[in-house]
């Protein structure tokens, strides 16, 4: 997917200025939040849980290359295709080769975040092949020529009315206003897709290597669909998917379902071993997995390494006061919120995402929530680190942090400037005891909010003046 | 016991009664109070910018400054924090200084924490009287622990109320530089908090944080509250307003 | 060298050089081989009471007969009552029923497009979600489950497990080699994709009926 994340503060100000995604936010977040918090209290354990899938995480990153191999055998020996990308460009243009040697007209799709990094559906598109997205969010946004602004909800930007509309032009039918009848009305349109698909392609939650298994993880059915029907599955996964055993599975699930939409289990969990057996009454005759590395083992290998553990729930983005009010599209690639600030500017380069990081107050909601303890502030504070290395901030912000250093460093200096600040402070504020108007980074503060006044004199100098007085 | 009171840059600088608030606090507690008087600034804002180099600087010279005490007390969470649950990352490719920080951290105490688990404080001397709601601080809440803390310490007070807000845990919106690069959103996010605690009708909104203090209470008055009091919780055990400067 | 060969070798160069983290230790083989159990929350009670309780909280509905000839009785008192059509698909197991004193229409097949409703046994169920779980082969139509508008599951009481791990152990033990697909199933379809709105009947059934056999 294109990275527009250079333009976060422009599209971030314009956001909080839109009303109506505002209302969405406010209704996703009461919704996400309060029900994650509901059914998260039902776990007696719940921290004990957390721990395990941390550390099961950990464990398998550092064993990654023998689960995968594990994996990738299984999976064989069970009649899976297994196929292995360095590129966006190259898992593109293997599922099209598999489309093509399959004769494949058109393609039904269950949500795949992997997917809209490389952009597969635009590319498959290009190549004259027809692709459907099922999952009701990602229907919507692919009617509406956009980019998810969510990895769980992708439509979550989007009001029942901003989908009514659409409905109404795109299936060429009446209005509908209620929630219950346009959900409805695109099972209707898109059930005949689902009986005529040549070919499905889904995303992969996991790949389990003890029995060469991937798994998806629905509400909806799209997902059983799309590994059922069609003739030819593929799902697209990265490295990272891969965890060890069926019973590590259901410990995530213990996390992952509570941790997106407060959800003691998803409704569909789909693991598929192979495609269709001879036994079998149906399934697709032809099941392939594509494994991506693009950026994985590099971070892998960085101190950003914890970020690998993610499994995709989301809980850090709803959880987030920046992105609670500003949303998904701001931070301009596929992964918003903070899991988004560490993995745009680790998969995509520093430069193309230099405000993702900064645009934090590192409050770590987002890091007590997460079901695998992964330490958002601290990547997100790693990655600032490495944009002073690099030179990427600016030379107002390295210059004041000079400033201060020197004057800080210098116990002497420092009280003298800070005797000048306190006093000068008090006296541009008057008597209202504010300022309201400042200059040079003053002037970002006092654009939004007043500056309450120093109060004349600084705490050292009263304490150390007091001992004086009482020394006599 | 002595302690080593760290006043914390912005306490010094903008709201001294913080400093004589705490000071007056651990005495009264019977502590012997040592103020290292070339203490500046814990490091904080260099190492949250991503300079290290600057922020080892600064937190080598509070190792240093702090290393004859047996207990150091912090009025803020987020300078707490900073030393307590920082300065051991900050020191990790300094072998020599990860010792010292490791000492320094086991005898760092956030101001309410030091009061409520280490000198048993329950009774003070204060005129405060009136309704108040308590902002938990993003830092101390999340990277100290401090949430019954303070509101033990209010309880004790036999003229003032506790009303919580509702999302009284959820961030202010301050994070030091980000209020002032991501102005707008940081801004929202503040308007948000001052809806949540206007909607208690508390006659004061407590904390312990003065980042969190300056930016709440810069929004409230910009949006015309000059009614709810935005005050320190030393200062409301010691009756401080928050205006002195003796 | 391949695609897979580059990133193997990237796999095992991170591992190396990367602050690896592994409180959990031990080999891929042994782990792989043993699949230890992490922290299950606590799941006292009687699981039979847990799996009707779940059900329930899935917005599946749930009867309960004693033996396996009672079913198209119980089906039938659950369409009349929802007010469904008599007629239903249903896996080979349940053909032998006696459907037409019911007044029930069935047809022993997979389903297709324009079935109402559809019969499938299960594996087993998990007490700890409310979940049925489904597995294809042979006389296991993964269809019949999935297109009606309409599920109704029959599920034996000895064959409802306390959690997931539990449903792991016993097929590992009793199947060996998983199936092409395991499907857990717990209640009927459903998305909040419109204004976090709930809405049952998304792609797949709208309702879901658990019938608990005693044996």
């Amino acid at each position: 997917m294109e990275i527009t994340s250079q333009d976060f503060k422009a599209v971030s100000s314009a956001k909080l200025k839109d009303e109506k995604l505002q209302k969405a936010l406010f209704q996703a977040k009461d919704g996400f939040v309060v029900s994650r918090a509901k059914v998260v209290k039902e776990l007696d354990n719940f921290e004990a849980i957390r721990q395990a899938a941390s550390d099961v995480r950990d464990h398998c990153l550092a064993h990654l290359d023998e689960y995968l191999e594990a994996w990738e055998s299984r999976a064989q020996a069970a009649g899976t295709i297994v196929h292995w990308a360095e590129s966006y460009e190259e898992l593109n243009a293997i599922v099209v080769k598999i489309a093509q040697d399959n004769r494949v007209k058109k393609i039904i799709k269950s949500k795949s975040m992997v997917g809209e990094e490389t952009g597969l559906n635009e590319y498959v598109e290009g190549h004259g092949i027809e692709v459907k997205e099922t999952d009701l969010g990602e229907y919507i946004i692919q009617q509406a020529g956009e980019h998810p602004s969510h990895i769980i909800a992708p439509a979550t930007h989007k009001s029942k009315e901003d989908v009514s509309e659409l409905f109404a032009k795109k299936h060429d039918r009446p209005r509908l206003e209620d929630a219950e009848k346009l959900t409805h009305e695109a099972r209707e349109i898109l059930r005949p897709h689902f009986l005529d698909a040549d070919m499905g392609i889904t995303g992969a939650n996991f790949m389990i290597a003890e029995t060469g298994s991937t798994v998806i993880v629905t509400n909806e059915g799209n997902g059983r669909m799309t590994t059922t029907m069609p003739r030819v599955h593929v799902a697209i996964s990265s490295i990272e998917k891969c965890i060890p055993t069926l019973d590590d599975f259901a410990l995530m699930m213990r996390l992952l379902p509570r941790s997106a939409t407060g959800q003691v289990i998803s409704n569909y969990v789909s693991m598929t071993t192979g495609p269709k057996r001879n036994e079998d009454l149906d399934g697709p005759g032809e099941f392939h997995v594509i494994i991506l590395d693009v950026g994985r083992t590099r971070v892998l290998g960085s101190e950003l390494r914890e970020a690998l553990r993610c499994i995709r729930c989301g809980a850090c983005m709803n959880h987030c006061p920046v992105y609670q009010n500003v949303g998904g599209h701001a931070y301009g690639w596929v992964y918003p919120g903070p899991i988004g600030s560490v993995l745009t500017p680790a998969y995509n380069g520093l430069e193309n995402a230099i405000d993702l990081p900064n645009a934090a107050t590192l409050c770590n909601q987002c890091g007590v929530v997460c079901p695998v303890k992964i330490p958002l502030p601290d990547l997100m504070r790693k990655l600032r680190e490495k944009q002073y290395e690099k030179n990427l901030k600016s030379k107002t912000e390295k210059w004041s942090l000079k400033v201060w250093a020197y004057v800080a460093t210098r116990p002497k200096i420092y009280s003298m400037v800070t005797r000048v600040m306190a006093r000068a402070g008090k006296i541009v504020g008057g008597n209202s005891g504010r300022i309201r108007k400042m200059i040079f980074a003053g002037q970002d503060w006092t654009k939004h909010r007043d500056l309450p006044t120093p109060r004349g004199r600084t705490f050292r100098d009263i304490y150390l003046n007091s001992k004086k007085i009482n020394k006599g | 016991m002595r302690v080593g009171l760290f006043v914390t840059c912005l306490a010094d600088v903008m709201r001294p009664s913080i400093g004589l608030s705490t000071l007056d606090l651990l005495e009264r507690a019977g502590c012997e109070v040592i103020f290292p008087e070339n203490q500046t600034c814990c490091g904080q804002p260099a190492y949250n910018a991503g300079d290290r180099a600057t922020a080892q600087k600064l937190a080598r010279k509070v190792v240093s400054e702090f290393a004859d005490v047996d207990y150091v007390v912090i009025p803020s969470g987020s300078c707490g924090g900073m030393i307590k649950a920082h300065f051991e990352d900050l020191f990790s490719d300094l072998p020599e200084y990860k010792n010292k920080a490791q000492w320094l951290s086991a005898r760092t105490y956030e101001l309410t924490d030091f009061l409520v688990n280490v000198v048993n404080a329950d009774s003070f001397n204060t005129s405060f009287q009136g309704t108040v709601t308590y902002h938990d601080s993003c830092a101390g809440l999340r990277e100290l622990g401090i949430k019954d803390q303070p509101r033990k310490l209010l309880r004790t007070l036999p003229h003032v109320e506790l009303k919580e807000m509702s999302g009284a845990e959820q961030c202010c919106g301050f994070g030091g530089t980000f209020s002032v690069k991501y102005g707008d959103i940081s801004s929202r996010i503040v308007d948000l908090k001052c809806d949540d605690l206007e909607s208690t009708e508390a006659d004061a909104v407590v904390l312990g944080d003065l980042g969190c203090m300056l930016n709440i209470e810069g929004k409230l008055r910009r949006r015309g509250n000059h009614k709810t009091k935005v005050l320190h919780i030393a200062e409301v055990l010691t009756g401080r307003n928050g205006e002195e400067a003796e | 060298m391949s695609a897979r060969e580059n990133i193997l070798a990237r796999i095992r160069s991170a591992n190396k050089t990367g602050k690896v983290s592994d409180v959990i230790g031990g080999s891929a083989a042994d782990r792989l081989t043993s699949s230890p159990i992490s922290p299950i929350p606590d799941l006292t009670g009687n699981v039979t009471d847990r799996f009707k309780q779940r059900c329930e909280d899935a917005a599946s509905t749930l009867d309960e007969v004693h033996q396996m000839e009672d079913v198209p009785k119980a089906v039938s008192r659950y369409l009349t009552e929802k007010e469904l059509p008599m007629s239903l698909v249903c896996w080979p197991e349940f053909k032998n029923l006696s459907w037409s004193e019911s007044n029930i229409q069935f047809e022993s097949r997979g389903a297709i497009g324009d079935d109402k409703v559809g019969l499938t046994g299960s594996y087993c169920a998990v007490a700890e979600t409310g979940t049925l779980v489904l597995l294809s082969g042979q006389d296991h139509h993964a269809t019949t489950s999935l297109l009606p508008e309409t599920h109704i599951a029959v599920v034996r009481r000895d064959r409802i497990l306390k959690t997931m791990e539990e449903a792991w152990q016993l097929m590992r033990s009793e199947v060996g080699l998983l199936p092409r697909q395991v499907a857990f199933i717990s209640g009927p379809s459903r998305t909040a994709d419109i204004e976090m709105t709930l809405v049952y009947g998304a792609h797949g059934p709208f309702r879901v009926h658990v019938i608990l056999v005693d044996q």
